[in-house]
């Protein structure tokens, strides 16, 4: 079930009000929420939920034996089997193509006959969203961040329907606490979520997929049949689309939690406003990039083993987060970009720095580069869709309105966030019938930009 | 590595409200949205593939949908926003209404002519390989990748413009979505393409109802074939301009779920009996001997003697290289009937 779908429309007001009405009474709330959401989740494939189940009591049963061990090996040894578990669903599921493909591909090439059985395997929605935040629970409990919490809990936090999908990833320690007690009804911040969820639905339904489907689509599908000025800009708007639909999407997540009365770490703030890519990664993503810090880069080592060590774990810690993106040399190659630029900044240090306007830039347009290999599919794709930047020829999908909508995007990000906040915090103070009325016209404007295919999925759901 | 952890997602000076304001701000959203569009609903529950979900939005769609029509606002909503949405008109199932198959008494001779023969057939001399300038590549999701597959093969070094159009989601009976019946005249009305390749049939399995009338028929059994069939015919015809194009329609590769082999099986009974009075300029590319033969599912097979991947993980879709070896399907049979290149 996607967010902006008929489905959801109707699922959505009715679980919220049942939500609120049984709030005040956790064994009837409890059980309510996790039924709901394991339906919001199964509504794609029942099989999907057997998996996600499989992982909840998982982690589980080794966050239980945790307290019933001691020794300085047996709770490391409990962990290792849980984070061994949950990595082994994420690789069989997601990489076992890939690799069943290139190890076949090069046994082919030495003659041998031997080959590992091909699979296609569908991937299971949000699996890499919800496999981090087990690793995250069980990890937090074995390094006593957390105490370990009921069944039930840890089964809410990983299935709650508003991240279950596509994140943010959420950590234990910020959502088991809020399930201990009720959630107090006078406390909701109404105008914030529903400015989230307004906000959302545009950067998704209105731009994203009126980039996609106008510029980026047909020039990353065929980029051979297009000349300089469309692929530029194809490049340009693929760089406003991904941003528009995996904020989008994390901007009406967070704002269902809200009127559920939960909150969600934020997961963007204005990244293409970043000067440097250690800046961009401090606003893109914010929570997958808190994971990798937290339960890689610094188990790794971090930046405690002197220079080399360090560079070593940056480009590691990278190249495996490009990966975490789908199994694709692509996202590989697109993580060892931003890796070596990281490795690059942390080597200069404090010794040099641009000025601002040229780190933007730089950094900008570095993101933008990259991004074509995230988007690519294959190699020989992105190899074209850069060789045509150099064919002269004429712009058949440069319009005005689709440039608008690009510079518009970067360029909100460029303003002063401020006079934006406190315009925002206007609307957000709205009483709700206005604030009903304005989501509701919203919506119709929003989706009569819909054409007759329907709102395709989320960016983010592949991966 | 960032050290910041992630901030609030609000401003801290945001006001708080009380938990009914949520349900009252959602509620009346929902109410607004019923009242100028629950005809949407309504169409989405009968558009959906049959299920539990399914039966949930039409039960709330119906209703919904009467209310919406009982009221003047969906129409005005509709015209209000017009200018924002990306397609004209092309719901409804009309366009199929253009040509009514006629009732026909049961022992009644159907009439053949010379465009049901392939000259090949007959031993002729096939015409001569006419330039190959314009081609659209159409259908639903099945369309892709093949669509980009043959736009890179049939590209601009060729000559020839590709026109890619795939809809996704829309099948032939499935009219209240996009109608086939109308889409095909619009395909065809400006810049006539010389080739047109069609690979349909993903979201096959409604009822249909002869446009002129009598029972609605549900999928699989004969009558709901030869509807289907007649649909496909009309398409055809109108693709193929009285033989100043040739029409390439792929037939289904077996999907993995049973169910959908059942429609797929109808789907591709119906092509080839539709195809049969042109054969002239209609050809049927059999993709389900290729990918799928004796009706058996498969998600690899040998290509160039190394397994290869050919299905994607929905046991419906063609992967990459299923896309390219369809591909190679259609430009085989394009060669034949077209001179490709300047």
């Amino acid at each position: 079930m996607v967010f902006p779908s008929v489905e959801f429309a109707l699922f959505f007001p009715l679980v919220l009000t049942l939500s609120w009405v049984l709030m005040p009474h956790p064994r009837l709330w409890k059980p309510f929420v996790l039924v709901a959401s394991y339906a919001f989740y199964m509504a794609a494939s029942w099989k999907f939920g057997v998996l996600l189940a499989i992982v909840t009591l998982g982690n589980q049963l080794a966050a239980v034996v945790l307290a019933h061990v001691s020794g300085p090996r047996a709770p490391k040894w409990i962990v290792a089997l849980a984070v061994v578990l949950d990595l082994g669903i994420l690789g069989a599921f997601k990489y076992y193509g890939f690799f069943a493909q290139e190890i076949n591909g090069v046994l082919g090439d030495f003659g041998l006959a031997l080959s590992m059985p091909l699979v296609a395997i569908a991937i299971p929605l949000g699996v890499s969203f919800y496999v981090f935040q087990a690793i995250s629970y069980v990890v937090d409990v074995f390094r006593g961040v957390i105490e370990r919490g009921p069944t039930i809990d840890v089964a809410i936090y990983l299935s709650f329907f508003p991240h279950v999908v596509a994140g943010p990833i959420v950590r234990a320690r910020e959502f088991l606490p809020q399930l201990a007690k009720p959630r107090d009804p006078r406390d909701v911040v109404v105008g914030a979520a529903v400015v989230l969820i307004a906000v959302g639905l545009v950067k998704k339904v209105a731009i994203a997929d009126t980039l996609a489907r106008e510029v980026v689509d047909p020039v990353f599908a065929v980029p051979e049949a297009y000349a300089a000025p469309d692929v530029a800009l194809a490049a340009y708007a693929y760089a406003v689309q991904i941003y528009c639909d995996f904020s989008g999407y994390t901007d009406i997540a967070i704002g269902v939690a809200l009127l559920m009365g939960f909150v969600f770490p934020q997961n963007f703030r204005a990244p293409y406003r970043a000067t440097s890519i250690r800046d961009f990664w401090r606003r893109w993503h914010i929570t997958l990039s808190r994971f990798l810090r937290d339960f890689l880069y610094i188990p790794l080592g971090g930046n405690r083993g002197g220079r080399i060590a360090t560079a070593r774990n940056l480009m590691a810690t990278m190249v495996l987060g490009g990966l975490w993106h789908g199994a694709a040399w692509t996202f590989v190659l697109w993580g060892a970009i931003h890796g070596s630029v990281l490795v690059g900044e942390h080597q200069l240090g404090n010794r040099w720095r641009p000025p601002a306007w040229l780190g933007w830039l730089v950094t900008f347009h570095i993101v933008v580069i990259a991004w074509v290999f995230f988007r690519a599919g294959d190699m020989a794709t992105a190899t074209t869709f850069f060789g045509r930047l150099a064919v002269d020829g004429g712009a058949t999908l440069v319009t005005a309105p689709i440039v608008a909508i690009v510079a518009a995007v970067i360029v909100v990000q460029l303003l002063p966030q401020e006079p934006l906040a406190r315009a925002r915090l206007r609307v957000e103070s709205l009483r709700p019938v206005p604030l009903g009325v304005g989501l509701a016209t919203l919506v119709l404007l929003v989706a009569a930009t819909v054409p007759a295919q329907g709102v395709p999925p989320f960016i983010y759901f592949q991966f | 590595m960032q050290r910041d952890e992630p901030a609030s997602p609000f401003d801290p000076a945001t006001r708080r409200r009380r938990a009914v304001d949520a349900i009252a701000c959602v509620l009346i959203a929902t109410v607004i949205l019923a009242a100028f569009a629950g005809d949407s609903v309504r169409r989405a529950g009968e558009q959906m593939q049959p299920g539990l979900i399914a039966d949930v939005v039409t039960a709330v769609g119906h209703p919904a949908g009467w209310i919406a029509d009982q009221l003047p606002l969906a129409g005005a909503a509709d015209d209000a926003t017009a200018f924002l949405s990306p397609d004209d008109d092309l719901a409804g199932g009309e366009g199929f209404a253009l040509s009514a198959q006629p009732a026909a008494a049961a022992d009644a001779v159907a009439p053949v002519t010379a465009d049901a023969f392939d000259p090949r057939d007959l031993g002729a001399e096939p015409p001569t390989r006419r330039p190959l300038r314009r081609l659209l590549v159409t259908g639903d999701s099945m369309a892709m990748p093949l669509d980009a597959e043959l736009a890179r093969r049939f590209g601009a070094a060729a000559g020839v413009s590709t026109q890619r159009e795939p809809h996704i989601g829309t099948g032939i009976s499935k009219t209240a979505l996009l109608d086939w019946g109308k889409l095909s005249v619009r395909q065809t009305a400006k810049q006539p393409p010389d080739a047109v390749v069609m690979f349909l049939g993903a979201n096959e399995g409604f009822p249909m109802r002869r446009r002129d009338g009598g029972p609605e028929h549900e999928c699989c059994d004969a009558a709901w074939a030869a509807e289907y069939a007649w649909r496909v015919r009309l398409m055809m015809n109108t693709y193929r301009r009285a033989g100043a194009a040739r029409v390439y329609w792929l037939t289904l590769p077996a999907p993995r779920d049973g169910d959908r082999a059942v429609i797929a099986r109808a789907v591709n009974a119906a092509i080839r009996v539709a195809a049969a009075p042109y054969r002239a300029h209609v050809r049927v590319l059999s993709t389900d001997s290729v990918f799928t033969p004796g009706g058996r599912f498969r998600n690899s097979m040998a290509v160039d003697g190394r397994e290869t991947l050919v299905r994607d993980a929905d046991g419906i879709h063609l992967s990459l290289q299923g896309a390219a070896i369809a591909a190679g399907l259609v430009a085989d049979a394009l060669l034949a009937d077209f001179s490709v290149g300047s």
